[in-house]
């Protein structure tokens, strides 16, 4: 049997661009369906009812019809918004990074609520603490665990052994960390030091929201941000173009 | 498509379709339409369109404003009954001509060429943005206003400048945000709708 003309979906848009004279072809990350791109028509008009609720990081209920091609968005409710993420460019700007690592893990026709789960959690913890630095380091931590990616943080990826105290390296490519004795195939070994390990691990099992206060210092933080940055680019294989005006911003910040 | 793909065409007309089918949006049978189109125009209005495309490369950006112009400066900031003292920021030249159109702005502009779009390798560095602070430094403006779009990408760009801009004495304004004419309450998006409610104003 033949799908329904039309249907619904609840999705999270991650991002918008241009198409024909006023039309807007919206990527978004749908509960029901993955990744899936549509257009919505004549949005670029200033009097569209459908423009502002298909904004960029706005949780949105969709109805649409389908089309040989994209499908064709007819009717667009706002569920939540993140306001407080559009409200300051700190905040605005994880919300772009996550975006683009939304839209690069998720896949077209293929359902993965818990990223979905975790890009809005992730969401609703920067709009509360935009400084906070520890949402965006969890939320790469948990976007290679959904991806089936979660690199091994306790115990040698090669012999098994229980990783001990200061005798442990890391490699993104060989899937976590190894023991003193045991090398990868591939080169890419990197130091890991004990502080940055606790700090993985405690990440690895709280969700979003169980996260205790914790002050990373600076060279905690950026050990942690080169880490897992390095990780998800080396799963990626791509450039994470929203990570320099992240760096820019906070080199800003730091002056 | 190449010359080889059109060989019962006169060369000079094989050469006006493959030309015309590089543009955007035009596809092969579209450029073989423009190109009879343009055999049958009188001579004068053939030799006019072919002149606006040669005079639009003599196009250069404008040393004050940034914005597409014939001569540097252009029109609008050699003009001396413009308002040296309000600095209107913009995306895009065709922003220009729509504020123009209200007749309610005097002062200057100046054109960005874009915004900033992390996701698409769109830094500061790849705007405009340079050319504007050196405006600011003789002190002879008073009011940056920002006129970017009232999209994501448009307030990342809009905040990033009153940013940078926080420690100058520049006033820093940024367009109202809102409700459009036309628009409706019912249909309108929470965004929206707060930003409205913030810039009411008394009637």
């Amino acid at each position: 049997m033949a799908p329904p003309r039309t249907y619904r979906a609840e999705a999270l848009t991650l991002k918008s661009a241009p198409l024909g004279e006023a039309d807007l072809l919206v990527t978004l990350f749908s509960k029901e369906a993955g990744k899936l791109r549509a257009t919505a028509k004549g949005a670029r008009k200033s009097t569209s009812k459908l423009v502002g609720h298909l904004e960029p990081l706005t949780l949105t209920r969709i109805s649409l019809n389908r089309g040989r091609q994209l499908d064709v968005i007819t009717q667009a409710q706002t569920l939540t918004a993140f306001a407080p993420v559009k409200s300051g460019l700190a905040a605005l700007a994880k919300g772009m990074y996550i975006a683009e690592l939304v839209d690069a893990f998720a896949a077209e026709a293929s359902p993965n609520e818990p990223l979905l789960q975790l890009a809005l959690e992730t969401l609703t913890a920067i709009g509360a603490a935009p400084d906070d630095d520890l949402p965006l380091l969890h939320f790469q931590l948990h976007l290679l665990a959904v991806s089936g990616l979660l690199p091994e943080l306790h115990n040698c990826v090669e012999c098994r052994c229980a990783i001990e105290p200061d005798r442990h390296r890391y490699s993104a490519a060989g899937g976590g960390v190894f023991c003193r004795d045991c090398a990868p195939v591939e080169g890419g070994l990197r130091p890991l030091s004990l502080r940055a390990l606790k700090v993985l691990r405690l990440l690895a099992r709280c969700r979003q929201s169980q996260l205790p206060p914790l002050t990373l210092d600076e060279p905690l933080h950026l050990e942690l941000k080169s880490l897992l940055t390095g990780t998800v680019q080396y799963w990626l294989d791509q450039e994470i173009r929203s990570r320099a005006f992240l760096d820019h911003l906070s080199r800003q910040t730091r002056r | 498509m190449t010359l080889e793909h059109l060989p019962s065409a006169a060369p000079s007309l094989a050469r006006l379709i493959q030309e015309l089918n590089k543009l955007p949006g035009i596809g092969p049978k579209s450029a073989q339409r423009l190109a009879y189109f343009i055999i049958r125009l009188p001579d004068d209005e053939a030799a006019a369109l072919a002149a606006a495309i040669h005079a639009v490369k003599q196009i250069t950006f404008c040393r004050e404003c940034q914005n597409l112009t014939d001569a540097s400066p252009c029109s609008l900031c050699a003009n001396p009954q413009r308002n040296r003292e309000q600095i209107c920021v913009v995306e895009d030249p065709l922003d220009v001509l729509a504020l123009e159109r209200t007749h309610c702005y005097r002062g200057l502009y100046h054109v960005l060429h874009g915004v900033l779009s992390p996701m698409h390798g769109v830094g500061p560095d790849e705007l405009k943005l340079r050319e504007l602070y050196p405006r600011l430094r003789d002190g002879g403006v008073q009011e940056v206003i920002i006129a970017t779009n009232p999209t994501a990408e448009g307030e990342a760009t809009a905040m990033y400048l009153s940013r940078q801009l926080a420690d100058s004495a520049v006033k820093v304004t940024h367009l109202a945000r809102g409700l459009p004419m036309g628009g409706s309450l019912e249909y309108s998006d929470e965004v929206t709708l707060s930003r409205a409610f913030q810039g009411r104003q008394a009637v």
